[in-house]
Parts: C-alpha cells; sequence; structure tokens
C-alpha cells in the first residue's frame, strides 16, 4: 500500500514536467533531514586527552573512537552538504548554489554577515570549513537547551531561504540596473 | 533620488540666503562637490557687502586648453575676477548691485562646476555641427587616476571614461549595470549608444599614454550623436554625461546599502525561528496566559 502510493506520488511529479533540478531538490533535503536528525544524538563527554576539559570532539578530532564517518550529501557537483558527527557534537558545512559572479559576491557577503554574529546564533561557526560556504558547530549543550527537533527544522529551513534570498538579491540588483540605466538614458532627446 | 543634481545645493542655498537677506550679514562657508571640488564662501576683506565664491578643482587644467577661460567669462561676466590664492575660479558679488531675479542668479553661481566642463563639451559639440574632424584627442582627467577621452567626428562625438572600482565586489556589480546601460536603448532609441570593456582600454584610445589597466578598471563609451550635440541640446547633454561617473558609483553603493539593510532583515528573521527553539519561550507563554 506505501509502496504503491509512493509510486503514484513519483508519476504524478514526472507526469506535472517538474523540471530536473525540482525532482531533486526533495530527495536532496529528505537526506539532509534524516542524516541530521541521526548525527544529533549528542551526549555529555569528558576529554579523553586533559584533565577536566570538555571540548567538542568533532573539532578536536584527536580520538579516533568517538568520531563518526563523515557523511557527503551531494545535489550535484556544486551543492553539497557535508555532515562529520561525534560523540558530543556535530558539525554541518553548506556548499550553497552559485551560478554566477553576482551569485558568488551575494553569497559570500550574505555568509560573512551571518558569521560575524556567530555569537547571537549559537550554533553558527565563525568560519566555515575549507571548501564550503558555511558551517554549523551544534554540541551536546545546544541540544540540552534547546528541542533537538526544531534545531532540525531550523537549519533546513537555513537552507531554503539562502537560496531564495540569494536569487532575490540578485534579481533587486538587476532591477536597480535597469532603472537607473533608463533613467539617465531616457533623458537625452 | 535617482538622477543628481547637476547644481551644488551647498551654493545654491546659502548665496541664495544670503543674496535675498534684508540687510549683509557675515559669510564663511567651505563646501565641497564630486570629484575632488572644493568650494569657499567668504567675505571679500571682511566686507560683508561683498562676497567671493571661489572654487578649486584639479581637472582645471586640463580644461584650460579647451577654453574654460572664455566659457566662463561669458557665463558669469562682469561677476568673475581674478582667482583667489589658492583656487582656480573666483566670481565676486556686490550685494548692493546685483540683478533682479536673486535666485536664478544663486543658481547659476552653483552651476560653476558644470560649466568649467562645458568647455571641453562645447567644443567638440561645435566640431561634430560642422561636420569635421577633431585633430587633437581631449583627455580630461576629471577624478584621480580616472580620465575622460573625447573625440569629435563628422557625425558623431565619442566621450571614453575611465573608471577605476576600489572594492572588488564594485567590479561584479559594475558589470551589471553596465549591462543595463548597454541594453537601454532597446527602448529608447533616441538615447546614446554606450559601449563598455573591463581590463583593457578600447582601440580606440590606442597610442594614447597613461592608460589605466586591470581587472578593476572599467571602459565606458558614449557615443553621442547629432541629436544629443545640436545648439538646443547641448545644456541638456552636457548636464547628463559630465557627471556619469559619479551617477554610477553613487547608484552602486546605493545598492550596496539596500543589500545590507536586507541581509541584517534576513538575519534577524532566522534569529527569531532559532529563538523558537529554546523551551524557555513556552514557559513563558504558560504562565502569561494564566
Amino acid at each position: 500500500g506505501v509502496i504503491l502510493k509512493q509510486w503514484y506520488q513519483r508519476r504524478v511529479a514526472i507526469t506535472a514536467g517538474t523540471s530536473v533540478m525540482a525532482a531533486t531538490l526533495k530527495p536532496y533535503l529528505n537526506a539532509v533531514r534524516t542524516t541530521l536528525e541521526a548525527a544529533m544524538c549528542l551526549e555529555n563527554f569528558y576529554s579523553q586527552r586533559v584533565e577536566r576539559h570538555n571540548k567538542p570532539e568533532v573539532e578536536i578530532r584527536s580520538s579516533k573512537e568517538v568520531l563518526f564517518t563523515p557523511l557527503e550529501i551531494c545535489r550535484n557537483e556544486k551543492e553539497k552538504v557535508l555532515i562529520e558527527g561525534s560523540i558530543n557534537s556535530l558539525r554541518m558545512s553548506i556548499a550553497i548554489k552559485q551560478a554566477d559572479d553576482i551569485e558568488k559576491i551575494l553569497c559570500h557577503k550574505f555568509m560573512r554577515f551571518m558569521m560575524m554574529r556567530a555569537e547571537n546564533f549559537f550554533i553558527l561557526r565563525r568560519k566555515p570549513i575549507e571548501g564550503y560556504d558555511i558551517s554549523f558547530l551544534i554540541t551536546n549543550l545546544h541540544t540540552e537547551q534547546m528541542y533537538k527537533h526544531k534545531l532540525v527544522d531550523f537549519v533546513m529551513e537555513f537552507m531554503t531561504e539562502i537560496d531564495k534570498e540569494i536569487s532575490e538579491m540578485k534579481l533587486c540588483l538587476n532591477g536597480r540596473g535597469r532603472i537607473s540605466a533608463v533613467e539617465f538614458l531616457k533623458n537625452f532627446n | 533620488m535617482i538622477l543628481l543634481e547637476t547644481e551644488n545645493r551647498v551654493l545654491y542655498e546659502t548665496l541664495k540666503a544670503k543674496f535675498e537677506a534684508s540687510k549683509p550679514e557675515s559669510v564663511n562657508a567651505v563646501a565641497v562637490d564630486f570629484d575632488g571640488v572644493q568650494y569657499s564662501i567668504s567675505n571679500e576683506n571682511g566686507d560683508k557687502g561683498v562676497i567671493l565664491v571661489s572654487a578649486k578643482m584639479s581637472v582645471f587644467e586640463d580644461l584650460v586648453k579647451h577654453g574654460v577661460e572664455d566659457v566662463l567669462k561669458r557665463e558669469y561676466g562682469n561677476y568673475l575676477v581674478a582667482p583667489q590664492d589658492g583656487f582656480n575660479v573666483t566670481l565676486r558679488f556686490e550685494l548692493a548691485s546685483l540683478e533682479e531675479d536673486k535666485a536664478e542668479l544663486a543658481r547659476k553661481a552653483s552651476l560653476l562646476k558644470r560649466n568649467c566642463y562645458t568647455s571641453v563639451f562645447e567644443k567638440y559639440f561645435k566640431i561634430q555641427e560642422a561636420e569635421e574632424s577633431s585633430k587633437e584627442m581631449a583627455i580630461v582627467h576629471y577624478h584621480e587616476q580616472e580620465a575622460m577621452y573625447i573625440e569629435a567626428l563628422p557625425d558623431r562625438v565619442t566621450v571614453i571614461f575611465s573608471t577605476l572600482f576600489k572594492d572588488p565586489d564594485d567590479v561584479v556589480i559594475g558589470k551589471v549595470f553596465l549591462q543595463e546601460f548597454k541594453d537601454a536603448r532597446k527602448y529608447y532609441q533616441q538615447a546614446p549608444q554606450v559601449l563598455f570593456s573591463y581590463g583593457e582600454p578600447p582601440s580606440e584610445l590606442k597610442g594614447v599614454s597613461d592608460l589605466i589597466k586591470g581587472d578593476n578598471v572599467g571602459y565606458v563609451t558614449f557615443v553621442l550623436f547629432p541629436r544629443h550635440t545640436k545648439a538646443d541640446q547641448r545644456e541638456n547633454t552636457i548636464n547628463l554625461i559630465h557627471q556619469f561617473r559619479t551617477y554610477l558609483h553613487y547608484h552602486i553603493k546605493c545598492s550596496k546599502a539596500y543589500l545590507h539593510c536586507r541581509m541584517r532583515g534576513k538575519t534577524n528573521q532566522f534569529l527569531k525561528v532559532l529563538n523558537r527553539a529554546k523551551p524557555e519561550a513556552m514557559t513563558e507563554k504558560k504562565f502569561a496566559k494564566r
């Protein structure tokens, strides 16, 4: 019954004529969500190396036994998510779609803007991991203070909103360019 | 405000206030304008009845050989006097003997910078009107490291701007804007033709010395046709074209400011969503309901 329903839904999506990009979005986000939920099982863990210290193991990466296998979920070459887990912390890095120069600088500006305010964001990392545009660091402290399912919701919403915002900013920029060019040139007689 | 004002508002308002004042007041003001132009408004030797307006602009030297002094004499007549020390142009107004329309006089004085540029543009427009070609290209260093190159041909006048984008983001945003300038002719056929290139100067400038080059350098060419250069359109054309570089950079900076506002708004929105993940908000609501 369930399998038939899923087959039917897929048929509807294909016959509705959705593009390849839209068709890959849902499975991509679903994969990220389930992986994130699984990785977010964090517990307190005192450092094995330094007495009386408590550090996020995913950052230190010194004890192999407390680190989980990193998982990279790719929508395509340019858009991907890296989820690195450990016993008391997880790191999620996102590579955002940047189709052209203007999207590159908009993305860069936006990410930099948010990373400068990382303190307010608690779970945001001040610097992205090499090869990605932005990174989150979630520790057991965060999961103790905040609802896990809402944290996952936040990260998923973040991913969809970023793409939308960059597209909108690009449209605004193009619009402004057009208006200023037209205003200037239409005054010539 | 999309188009920039041609006159200098500080000059206009200060002079209008002083000209229309019921009794002479002392004045000592300093103002600035785009492209590094500086003004000074003062009383001659402390005499409240005489106002001196002086302007200092680095571009003046380049304009001298194109007849700027003659144009200033024509526009300002007896108000033009020998320049004060350290300045390029000085106008002298005796409050007792001003002409009738004081607001108009103040406006004319505030167009000082633009009237300087009129000299070189008019010269080349006239060459084109006579359907001749200019023997020499005019090189006007209107801005630090940036220059305007003007050439007249029998059927057109080309004005090439070189401009430097100090911020690397400006380079990309500039490309978007200049592409729109190039495409705008589709909607308005009466507009001049606009071409642009990055990095390398266009072929028309072959042989010119001191050309700036690099990834953050843009060259914009305006092709003005006879409809733009004919006598009754000259004023309008010069008003628009002499401020082009300022206009472009102004709008690039405005869009960066707008993007910044947007990003701030979006970040706040994200923070709100994140704060929903905290349980304290739930317990506070429960207490409030009671």
